[in-house]
């Protein structure tokens, strides 16, 4: 499968910093968003940090370096529980980060990071920033968010209404970067021609509903559009938060154009 | 006079003035305000006067007592400030403003917006109230009549697709087979069902044309093909 990707993060309409931080390397099949959290700026070290770790983590892989942290679970792919062990790494590097100086005591990052190989999907995520996946014509939140609000929800305490408007929406259980350890979320499934991702900060889906989402990315084949129409709209709604788009078109590699890719290899 | 205003979302509930010198907030009701919510402990937090000021003390709740966003113990209330208890806010009227104290929270920089992380062991407290976690559901289908590659297909995957399409978990044969005949959700509460771009979709012999909340037994008929959708215990 190949990506057709676009990227795309804002300020917001309220806040001065972005806090906000992402990496696509779609050749790679590999896309990840990060919302930094702490005062004195440091969530924006944190996001960074996190998403260098993973880039580094990658890197090392391709020139065959594996590290495999923590619990490797034997019901997934190995993709996936690479991953999983990327965002473990992330959460040593930013804890360890914020221990060393006083001024980034505190910090952290949520991460959403997904992994595309031939039509196999893997997600690993941590904190409340979502993958979302558009197919015929319907959208479904792949990720559970790690926040308060929704354990709330999960345990019927409160509506997804209620969530909504909740004053303990920013409340986090879990983060990248605030504790040794970190439960990283996994899952994978498979993907097929014409299906779209979409991985997002909570600026998106704090501003913009599921159904309006869906209803822009599928107007559109262009990735970029349609996250600068998803940002506008989130701004337009008021942009109270940092916000991050990723949105990456899954088409099947056709037999030419894998013909082509194969003879650029003999043009250089 | 003080006041309380006790609200659910923008509803206001009920105004009550501070005439005595501790008024308890709780689900019980037994308390001076009684807050019918399973969020709310039986006895979960008190407001009285002390000196010229009037306070709000947690008494120990599972879920807390939150002011202006912050989790308190006990804290001193201002004019226009806001106690979150369960879902439930209540508004405080008073004559003493908040002056010095706003500058104390905006050095310590913790807006109501900001987002936080909360330690395991206060979640563990919050949510353990109503800590009744369901285990998860797993289900899948059992084919009747039909092409397909398998006759049974467990479904683990937050949406698999009904189709001819290659990625497709229940892959449909034939020529005139649709690319995407249904998909299927699997959520938390349960799986569900809905038929793509106004294909046909038969449940329990009934047509369907729109999402469909998946039963143990129901019977599909979805593009040629007959199927059981079952639960595992």
């Amino acid at each position: 499968m190949k990506l057709s990707v676009g990227a795309q993060t804002d300020a917001g309409m309220v806040r001065s910093n972005n806090e906000d931080n992402f990496f696509i390397a779609p050749e790679m099949g590999l896309l990840v968003v990060a919302d930094g959290m702490g005062g004195h700026a440091s969530g924006e070290v944190a996001s960074k940090m996190a998403i260098d770790v993973i880039k580094d983590y990658f890197d090392g892989l391709s020139s065959g370096q594996e590290k495999l942290i923590g619990t490797y679970h034997e019901d997934f792919s190995r993709a996936t529980n690479r991953i999983a062990s990327a965002l473990r790494l992330a959460n040593m590097a930013v804890y360890e980060a914020s221990m060393s100086a006083p001024q980034w005591h505190g910090m952290g990052t949520t991460l959403a990071c997904v992994f595309v190989e031939n039509n196999r999907l893997s997600i690993a995520h941590v904190g409340d920033s979502r993958v979302y996946l558009i197919r015929a014509g319907e959208i479904e939140q792949l990720t559970d968010d790690h926040s308060l609000v929704y354990e709330q929800v999960k345990r019927d305490l409160i509506t997804k209404e209620q969530a909504e408007k909740s004053e303990m929406k920013n409340i986090l259980t879990r983060a990248i970067g605030t504790s040794p350890d970190v439960g990283v979320d996994i899952d994978e499934m498979n993907i097929s021609d014409g299906d779209i991702l979409l991985l997002c900060t909570d600026g998106l889906t704090g501003m913009v509903l599921d159904d309006q989402i869906l209803s822009v990315v599928t107007q559109t084949r262009d990735p970029h559009e349609a996250c600068d129409s998803l940002i506008r709209l989130a701004n337009e709604n008021g942009g109270l938060d940092n916000v991050t788009v990723i949105t990456a078109y899954v088409v099947k590699e056709r037999w030419f154009s894998s013909l082509v890719n194969f003879l650029k290899r003999f043009r250089r | 006079m003080s006041k309380l205003i006790l609200k659910f979302k923008e509803a206001v509930l009920k105004e009550m003035p501070l005439e005595q010198d501790e008024m308890s907030i709780g689900r019980k009701p037994e308390n001076d305000i009684p807050i019918d919510n399973q969020a709310v402990s039986g006895r979960h937090a008190r407001i009285f006067k002390e000196g010229d000021g009037v306070f709000i003390e947690d008494l120990g709740s599972l879920n807390g007592t939150f002011l202006n966003g912050q989790k308190v113990s006990k804290a001193e209330l201002y004019n226009g400030d806001v106690i979150l208890i369960g879902i439930h806010t209540l508004e405080f009227i008073g004559e003493k403003t908040r002056e010095t104290d706003k500058k104390a929270f905006a050095v310590r920089g913790r807006s109501m917006d900001e987002t936080m992380v909360i330690d395991p062991h206060d979640q563990k407290k919050i949510l353990a109230a109503a800590d009744k976690d369901k285990p998860e559901v797993t289900g899948g289908f059992l084919v009747i009549e039909g092409s397909t590659e398998k006759r049974e297909y467990e479904l683990k995957e937050r949406v698999t697709t009904i189709g001819k399409e290659d990625g497709a978990g229940i892959r449909l044969k034939g020529f005139f087979a649709p690319k995407v005949a249904a998909l299927v959700n699997r959520r938390k509460e349960g799986y569900f069902i809905t038929p793509s771009g106004g294909k046909a979709m038969k449940i329990n012999g009934e047509e369907v044309n729109h999402r469909y909340d998946l039963k143990d037994g129901d019977i599909v008929e979805v593009a040629n093909l007959k199927m059981q959708f079952y639960v595992k215990d």
